[in-house]
């Protein structure tokens, strides 16, 4: 799914990634751990094409970074979904408009966007929300607002940068749940987070830590991401 | 989803920002009001110098054997022709008893008579400023003084020409004559007027498109986030773009017209002060093709600025 190889970032003059080399497996569920400003937001950026690599290789959903061109990036988005720490939904919109863009977007048909998005709202516990602006919703509704819109496309990956950062304890554990649901239906996810209690309630995820824009830990290394996703099932 | 729908869409969507969109409809407004403004006082100027200075004066002799009755039928006609300011004309009858006038009061002192011709020694033996003897042998011919007002955007030579050829092809006629020093004036004050006008036409286009082309664009500020989240979604370029485009489009020619009924009322306002003893001066509206180009100028130009920003 992510075929990262020696890559370089450079960010402002400075070099935010430093022969970063990352390789994720379809099914996978990835935490990607570090201190603020160590570069998790910036691979992420590179994962949905925000950000072009100097160097090395990389490879996202069968789309090459490296010869991607704008014209591309729409086709990459449809295959890779982003949730951030600040939710991103559109305030003025309702929860079911701000789900069913990603939808419209698609060109899919009213009828079916009406009943995906209804699926998704029930999932995710919002019908009651459902034609409330997003301006009157809680923190935790309209990260589910959110997710429900990175949900609603199937996408092959999810990237999510600091999903809990601005939830209660509570909340980011419902949240970590619904991911791991969508992991288990073979959504691969990746997910930036400095947050221990969060690693804690996946700890079958792989956790690939980053440290002044390098990968520092072995673990993204030493196991593989097939040998990574067998022994998560198997547990 | 189609492009009608998503330009729908755009224009529905205004209502979501009702104060950025009524501030940049204003500003719209006032810009393309300035710019009318400016184009107004333009072309009253250059009306009001073309009435007064861009006249071109003919004098048309016909044959003193014309028949009458057939010349005055020209004369009828002449005043028919598009541009004539004023046609003075002259029976042989008349030019006669307008040259005794002329004579009679140029002339202060007797003046002496030929020796050979006895009804004039009568006549000014008598009256030394009466003239009433040319009557009697009166060869003037009939003419006519006709006065154009040079058409707006003509070159004056050429025109010149072809009314002059126009005049002198009438049956009967014998001679036309112009003055010269005054064509110059006329050629000089149509330069003068599209000299000025030009530059001036290039301020007000390149104010409107600066002005309406920043404030949209900042306009579409207000909804970056929109544009950011579609692009994250994966929308085509398209999908963006035809909403925002729209927007501006309607931003563009709303504030254009608004302008226009701005321009009207004080076009009106205008016309009520100045149109007063001793300043006569009669403010006219603009005509129909500059209404229409300020409109389209505005509505272009907001479209296109509103397209731009939304590349990013």
């Amino acid at each position: 799914m992510v075929h990262l190889d020696h890559i370089n970032c450079i960010l402002g003059g400075a070099h935010a990634l430093t022969d970063v080399s990352l390789h994720v497996e379809r099914g996978e569920f990835v935490f990607l751990t570090g201190p603020s400003g160590a570069g998790k937001t910036t691979l992420l950026r590179v994962l949905y094409g925000d950000l072009k690599p100097k160097n090395g290789a990389a490879t996202v959903a069968g789309v090459d970074l490296m010869r991607l061109k704008s014209s591309g990036l729409p086709a990459l988005r449809r295959k890779v979904a982003v949730v951030f720490q600040d939710f991103k939904v559109l305030p003025e919109r309702t929860v079911f408009e701000n789900i069913s863009i990603a939808l419209e977007v698609r060109g899919v048909p009213t009828a079916s966007i009406d009943r995906r998005v209804r699926a998704v709202i029930r999932a995710l516990d919002l019908e009651e929300r459902s034609y409330a602006p997003c301006r009157e919703l809680s923190g935790g509704e309209q990260q589910r607002v959110a997710i429900a819109r990175s949900m609603v496309v199937n996408p092959e990956l999810i990237l999510a940068d600091e999903p809990t950062g601005n939830l209660d304890s509570d909340l980011s554990r419902h949240l970590i749940e619904l991911f791991k649901q969508f992991n288990t239906y073979g959504t691969t996810v990746i997910m930036a987070t400095h947050n221990r209690d969060v690693l804690s309630w996946a700890p079958e995820a792989r956790q690939v830590h980053i440290v002044r824009g390098q990968v520092t830990l072995p673990t993204a290394e030493v196991l593989s991401g097939a040998e990574s996703v067998a022994a998560r099932r198997g547990a | 989803m189609s492009t009608s729908k998503l330009m729908l869409r755009g224009v529905a969507d205004m209502v979501r920002h009702p104060l950025p969109q009524l501030l940049t409809l204003v500003t719209v407004c006032m810009v393309a009001l300035l710019a009318g403004t400016g184009l107004l006082i333009l072309h009253n100027v250059q009306a009001e110098v073309l009435k007064t200075q861009a006249q071109a004066r003919f004098q048309v002799y016909w044959s003193a054997s014309s028949n009458m009755t057939e010349v005055e039928g020209q004369w009828a006609d002449l005043k028919r022709v598009p541009g004539v300011a004023e046609v003075s004309t002259f029976t042989p009858r008349a030019a006669m008893a307008e040259l005794m006038r002329g004579l009679s009061a140029a002339t202060p002192a007797p003046v002496a008579p030929p020796a050979d011709n006895a009804s004039m020694a009568n006549a000014t033996a008598s009256n030394p400023n009466d003239f009433s003897w040319l009557e009697g042998e009166n060869i003037l011919p009939p003419t006519a003084l006709v006065s154009f007002d040079i058409p707006a955007g003509e070159a004056p030579e050429p025109w010149m020409g072809r009314m002059y050829a126009r005049l002198r092809g009438l049956a009967g006629v014998e001679k036309v004559t112009y003055n010269a020093t005054q064509l110059n004036l006329a050629t000089g004050w149509i330069a003068l007027i599209q000299h000025a006008a030009w530059p001036a036409l290039g301020f007000f286009a390149l104010v409107v498109g600066l002005v309406v082309g920043n404030t949209l664009k900042l306009m579409m500020l207000a909804r970056k986030d929109e544009v950011e989240i579609l692009s994250l979604v994966g929308a085509r370029p398209w999908f963006i773009r035809a909403p925002l485009f729209a927007n501006g489009v309607v931003q563009g020619f709303a504030g254009g017209v608004l302008s226009l009924f701005c321009l009207k009322f004080l076009q009106s306002w205008l016309k009520s002060v100045l149109d007063v003893p001793p300043l006569f001066l009669k403010v006219q509206f603009l005509p129909a093709w500059q209404c229409l180009a300020l409109v389209l100028a505005t509505t272009c130009v907001a479209g296109l600025a509103a397209f731009i920003a939304a590349r990013k």
